[in-house]
């Protein structure tokens, strides 16, 4: 087996990445690029290639290739909103013992425990979960599906829900700074709203997904 | 408009190129400051393609692989002359600014 054709390989096991679509039309020519531009007795994909391609397989996934610049922005916000979801969870975890300082003055034992059960628990172990809604809806707004604008503001109310039901529970005299990570994580989503509502985003959602 | 795209534009201006062929012609209009990678360059035409700044002219085989030639199409022509007119306006008032203070000739 020649040196070619074992890169060859690899490049094409790097190209799987694509979307099947763009593979279908343009797998041949981009390994031919490929290859042309691999350097003299190259046998292997190199490691900034890979994640050229792998970047470039993940952009046209999430349609970042295609859509308007304002889907594109709130593609990139709503990414960000999954990351920051993280960022809250780790926020919660790692200010959880001056929670418990600042409201052990005001809650029984009992109260503390139910709290914890109620709100910490759930808060945790949900986080992971609504950060995956932030990327699987990125992907579905980026791919200009009609029904991604209004799963988003879904996502939205429930974002803008948790920070009032915060605020209810007096999570900005107990708990501040899950407040104000909570608020930054609301300030993208609001941010991402308007820009998928906003008018030179609304005609990429009235295409087929064909055109798209 | 980013300067890969404003290069990628400038590559397709005279002449239609293949994939390849924008990527030395990028580098070379550079001075060999930018040099694209595959997969950047492919992200990079599949949104010129949709925002209908380019267009595929013709296709080819050339020694068993295929080459994609593209063009620009007239609103890509027009978008091009319009960055390039912006851009060479902004380096002539920063040079008429730096000119008394003896930095450029």
């Amino acid at each position: 087996m020649t040196d070619t054709s074992q890169l060859e390989r690899g490049y094409r096991r790097v190209l799987a990445c694509y979307p099947k679509a763009f593979r279908r039309a343009s797998e041949d020519e981009i390994l031919a690029v490929l290859m042309a531009t691999a350097g003299e007795g190259q046998q292997r994909v190199g490691l900034a290639e890979s994640a050229d391609l792998i970047l470039g397989a993940l952009r046209m996934h999430l349609g970042m290739s295609r859509s308007p610049r304002a889907v594109l922005n709130a593609v990139r916000l709503m990414c960000l909103g999954a990351v920051l979801e993280l960022a809250v969870l780790v926020t919660v975890l790692v200010t959880l013992d001056s929670v418990r300082s600042a409201a052990i003055r005001d809650f029984t034992a009992t109260q503390w425990h139910t709290a914890v059960v109620t709100q910490i628990v759930p808060a945790v172990a949900g986080t992971p979960i609504i950060a995956g809604l932030w990327l699987w809806l990125a992907w579905a707004n980026g791919r200009g599906y009609d029904w991604a604008r209004p799963a988003f503001m879904a996502l939205f109310s429930l974002v803008t829900i948790a920070v009032l039901f915060g605020l209810g529970e007096g999570s900005a005299l107990y708990a501040p700074a899950d407040l104000i990570a909570k608020g930054v994580v609301w300030l993208v989503g609001l941010a991402a709203m308007v820009l998928i509502f906003s008018k030179a985003a609304s005609p990429y959602y009235q295409q087929e997904p064909a055109q798209q | 408009m980013q300067e890969a795209t404003f290069l990628i534009l400038t590559a397709l201006a005279d002449s239609t190129q293949h994939g390849y062929g924008i990527i030395t012609e990028v580098q070379e209009i550079s001075g060999g400051r930018v040099r694209l990678r595959a997969g950047t360059l492919y992200t990079a035409l599949d949104r010129l393609r949709a925002d209908g700044l380019i267009e595929v002219d013709r296709e080819e085989i050339v020694e068993g692989r295929l080459r994609r030639y593209y063009r620009l199409t007239p609103e890509g022509t027009g978008r091009l002359a319009a960055e390039a007119a912006r851009l060479h306006a902004n380096a002539r008032a920063a040079l008429t600014r730096l000119k008394p203070l003896g930095v450029v000739t």
